[in-house]
């Protein structure tokens, strides 16, 4: 019944994920259609890869078959998307900024829904990529360092990237 | 400021900031950061606005997993069973959305986790109970008895209900938040568990007398997609189960022992 036991361990690893997977295929994508379209790719593939699954997070394991699968969706769909994946070490921090230039948190507290969802729809791929899998889908530095495979001072100084350009762009929309 | 230390520069701050309010700081970087912060308002500023824009990204509904889209999932791994899946939507309908709600609320709840009997050595089994029984308790409307964070209270509470009372470590400083108690009962055996907090991820600790679980094996295991520990201290022997990485979850144990034997 080796049929029945690969169900039965698709169910545990891999729905109870499906939330997740579902919010950093949205992010990726653009938008929830094609989210589902990315989030079933990717689950034909942990099923033919389950015995694959060598324990650990089984969350961390299905998102980096999700954004495989999602960068796969885009090469077919909008290879336009993944140019700007190309290098991101070419948009450089902008460090020197003064402090008192930027908004104040309380503007960045009242933004809605729509504004928030608009700026980090216009972050450019790497660090949107990032930024979701940090404080949407909640992964550790170090396990979004391994999915990315990049050392972790690449993940933190994307993050810090995203976070700067949200910040702009909420404190302005606000 | 922290004495002659050399000036961090602003890009290193910037990378601190975010350490910091990811949780990822360890606490003695964390303390001298928080000082700068005390002193420095401009600082302090940059920190307000980060984690303003965290909780922002934090805030944002997550896309519902719809009904027929779970059905679809579920189905690929079970293509053979075409007729029974027509009448199964109605159980993934409530099972599997829940399951995966719960996935997500888990940032916020806090788990308990139960202990089996052992029957044998059949340690495979026995692994996968306990990742159900950790899967169940994310489920429970208010998976701890008792919440507190202080272990003064946590260990009274188990010791007046059950007459058992694991050390309840206080781990803050290591940064696994003690979130509270609870019992559970498993084959007729009441058992203590303890909940930590490590960033977004729950750990179940629980605790059982020694009696017949003599023969598990000791070390890392892992089931249904969660992290396994299993080891015996003292009088008890310890399960720690979470989502979290094996390392982690390896440095919560370590953590946990080594202040349990000091403490």
């Amino acid at each position: 019944m080796s049929g029945r036991s690969a169900s039965e361990r698709f169910a545990e690893v891999v729905l109870p994920h499906l939330a997740d997977a579902l919010a950093l295929a949205r992010w990726l994508t653009g938008n929830a259609n094609d989210a589902e379209d990315v989030v079933q790719d990717a689950c034909v593939k942990a099923l033919a890869g389950l015995s694959s699954y060598a324990g650990g997070s089984a969350r961390a394991w299905l998102l980096a078959i999700v954004r495989n699968a999602a960068f796969t969706w885009l090469a077919r769909n909008r290879p336009r998307e993944l140019v700007l994946v190309a290098d991101p070490a070419e948009i450089v921090p902008a460090a020197d900024e003064p402090y008192a230039e930027s908004p104040e948190a309380a503007l960045i507290e009242r933004a809605d829904q729509a504004a928030i969802e608009a700026a980090i729809a216009a972050l450019p791929h790497p660090f949107r990529e990032v930024l979701v899998l940090r404080d949407i889908n909640g992964l550790s530095y170090k396990e979004i360092a391994a999915m990315l495979a990049v050392p972790i001072g690449t993940v933190m100084s994307r993050l810090a990237r995203a976070r700067g350009l949200l910040v702009r762009s909420l404190g302005e929309a606000s | 400021m922290n004495e002659d230390q050399p000036l961090p520069d602003r890009e290193t701050d910037s990378l601190l900031l975010q350490a910091l309010i990811d949780g990822e700081l360890d606490a003695a970087a964390a303390l001298t950061l928080e000082r700068r912060l005390a002193a420095d308002p401009a600082l302090a500023a940059e920190h307000a606005r980060l984690a303003a824009v965290q909780a922002a990204v934090r805030r944002l509904p997550r896309p519902a997993v719809s009904a027929d889209f779970t059905a679809r999932i579920a189905g690929l791994a079970a293509p053979a069973e075409a007729p029974a899946a027509k009448t199964a939507p109605a159980r993934p309908r409530i099972d599997w959305r829940a399951l995966a709600a719960s996935v997500v609320v888990t940032a916020f709840l806090a788990s308990g986790g139960t202990v089996l009997l052992m029957r044998g050595p059949a340690s495979d089994d026995f692994a996968q109970a306990i990742a159900s029984s950790h899967r169940r308790s994310l489920l429970a409307a208010s998976p701890i008895d008792i919440a507190s964070s202080d272990r003064h209270t946590v260990k009274p509470w188990l010791d007046a209900k059950i007459g058992l009372s694991p050390p309840a470590v206080d781990l803050a400083a290591s940064g696994y938040a003690l979130l509270g108690g609870r019992v559970d009962v498993i084959a007729d055996r009441v058992v203590p568990s303890l909940v930590y907090r490590h960033r977004e991820h729950l750990i179940t600790l629980v605790a059982a007398p020694l009696e017949k679980a003599a023969n598990l094996p000791s070390g890392p295991l892992s089931a249904g997609g969660f992290s396994l520990v299993h080891w015996r201290d003292g009088a008890f022997s310890y399960w720690a189960i979470s989502d979290m990485a094996r390392p982690d979850l390896d440095d919560f144990v370590a953590r946990f022992r080594d202040a349990a034997a000091n403490g």
